[in-house]
């Protein structure tokens, strides 16, 4: 691999690896959701529909994780997504990847306990990976990240170490 | 001590679910459940022409009745290529014992046999469904079970006085051979990139296009039924806003109105068809007064052809054909570092596996049409001027 090297994460809290599209930005939504006009320093927009619950389920599963970004919109995630999530101004790190992501994550994550969430659609026509060192979580794409119970979440990766 | 160097580099590989076209590869069974064009109708002659789409060999040729086939190329009996054969009234005769294939593949004769082959009618070559429309012939390789209707374009229907439609298949506009040599996903994608445009076809190469072209635009990219639509904004000096709607329609049609900014709904529209999985064809058909329209908006440099610069002069002024096929043969996309500007690549890659993930189901992929009365497509593309004198053009998306 070349090229990005990710920022480390900080202190010592499990880590979640969060993707963005058919998580946040929802597909054709079976939930409550908002559209929201996105952009990110400017050059391009882009309306995705919002879960209402994503705000508060991101923020509790923040409390429990340390939040790292594995999606396609790279640094755009956090950027973009601030003030909707309303999120912290300092950016969460993030991996850079659409597709094939379980390599990149348990290479970032090392030996640190881990849950990944992500859409049906980031494994292409493939089944969901599955990894010892961590949690793998499928969400629809129309329900995304409200189909995540973030106390259970967090159970399941403490039974880990 | 040196960080960051080449030494020991281990690159990732290609994303061969998007960019592979074979049969049974994920996208190469998306790519088969829409009709592809495979031909210019004046290349079905009675002259057999080989022809290889999808990574698939096959025969086209027309019989002296009219009638277009498109046969695999082994010949049921024993094995010679069809390519050799004779093409006759009703079908085509083997050149090897004499079998005759009628373009559905039915055996009509076995010269060799008693009474022409006592069972001729049980041997089948295996064959594809044709049509002709637009000056193309269009082909259907996938599974019979599932086969759509052949979509009309409005854009292409009900021509205008004194216009023709014009087909092409000469490759890209910029430059480059008509064969290109590299993954046809470097160039469909490129479709949706409109921020190369003022770097790579301005600042590196001089106004390949046009000056509005080289100011950096705002765009806003949108998922639509059938595919992934940009639409890239201009301020213009002159007060205008020029509003450039690109479309990709799936599975692998390109909707680029012309870089020349010829004003209202494109008159051009192109499939990029790959013929295995590093080379490809584009189809263009276009509708013009001018039937030397799209030659003319081909690019020269001081009235010469892309074909006639030397290699100096495409390194120091490099277009799209330089561009993407230095991308690799099949380019490294788990490579990528997709960044704001990616937007478009990165909806269009996620909606190619949406679309792998409903064929692997069983499903319908996007935009394949069943009801003749959904069977038009409307193509939003285009160059829509406001503030101006063209503001009240074709309706802008």
């Amino acid at each position: 691999m070349s090229g990005y090297a990710a920022r480390l994460p900080a202190g010592d809290r499990p880590l979640l690896m969060l993707g963005i599209s058919g998580v946040i930005a929802l597909e054709d939504p079976v939930v409550p959701a908002r559209t929201v006009r996105l952009t990110a320093w400017g050059r391009w927009a882009r309306e995705v529909a919002v879960p209402e619950v994503a705000a508060d389920r991101v923020a509790e599963l923040a409390g429990l994780f340390q939040i790292v970004w594995v999606s396609e919109w790279g640094h755009v995630a956090h950027e973009a997504f601030r003030e909707v999530l309303r999120l912290p101004e300092a950016p969460w790190p993030f991996l850079p990847a659409q597709f094939d992501k379980l390599p990149v994550i348990r290479d970032y994550a090392g030996r640190r306990p881990w849950a990944w969430v992500d859409e049906p659609v980031a494994d292409l026509a493939g089944p969901v990976p599955r990894s010892d060192g961590g949690v793998v979580v499928r969400v629809g794409a129309g329900a995304g990240i409200s189909e995540v119970d973030p106390a259970d979440l967090a159970r399941r990766v403490l039974a880990l170490r | 001590m040196d960080t960051g160097t080449a030494y020991g580099l281990r690159l990732r590989e290609p994303n061969l679910d998007l960019a592979q076209v074979g049969p049974g590869t994920p996208y190469g069974e998306v790519l088969r459940r829409y009709w592809q064009p495979v031909a210019r109708s004046d290349e079905a002659i009675t002259a057999p022409k080989a022809l290889r789409i999808l990574g698939e060999d096959l025969v086209l040729f027309r019989t002296r009745r009219g009638a277009v086939g498109l046969l695999h190329p082994r010949c049921a009996h024993r094995g010679a290529s069809l390519y050799y054969g004779g093409v006759e009234e009703e079908g085509i005769r083997c050149c090897y014992h004499g079998w005759v294939f009628d373009p559905r593949g039915h055996c009509l004769e076995q010269p060799c046999e008693p009474e022409l082959g006592l069972h001729r009618e049980r041997i089948r070559q295996p064959w594809y469904p044709v049509q002709e429309r637009y000056g193309l012939v269009w082909a259907y390789l996938g599974d019979p079970a599932r086969k759509p209707l052949l979509p009309r374009y409005d854009t292409l229907e009900e021509l205008g006085p004194g216009e023709h439609l014009i087909v092409d298949d000469t490759g890209v506009g910029g430059g480059g051979p008509a064969l290109l040599d590299f993954n046809w996903l470097q160039h469909w994608e490129n479709v949706l990139d409109p921020f190369h445009v003022p770097i790579l076809h301005a600042r590196f190469s001089g106004f390949q296009f046009t000056p509005e072209m080289a100011l950096m635009p705002e765009v806003t990219f949108e998922y639509t039924d059938r595919g992934v639509r940009s639409v890239q904004t201009r301020e213009l000096s002159d007060g205008r806003r020029l509003r450039r709607v690109t479309e990709v329609v799936f599975p692998n049609l390109r909707v680029v109105a012309s870089p020349r900014l010829s004003a209202g709904r494109t008159n051009i529209i192109g499939w990029v068809v790959p013929l295995d999985d590093t080379s490809f064809k584009i189809f263009t058909l276009a509708r013009d007064t001018d039937p030397d329209f799209l030659r003319k908006l081909r690019s020269t440099h001081d009235g010469r052809p892309w074909a006639e610069l030397s290699e100096a002069e495409h390194q120091m002024m490099p277009g799209d054909y330089e561009a993407q096929k230095s991308q690799g043969s099949v380019s490294l996309h788990h490579e990528d570092h997709l960044t704001i500007t990616d937007q478009g690549v990165a909806m269009l890659r996620r909606m190619m596996a949406r679309q792998i993930r409903a064929v692997a189901e069983g499903g319908h992929p996007a935009g394949v049409v069943f009801e003749e009365s959904a069977a038009t497509i409307r193509v939003e593309g285009g160059n829509y001027f406001e503030d101006g004198p063209d503001a009240a053009g074709d309706g802008s998306a």
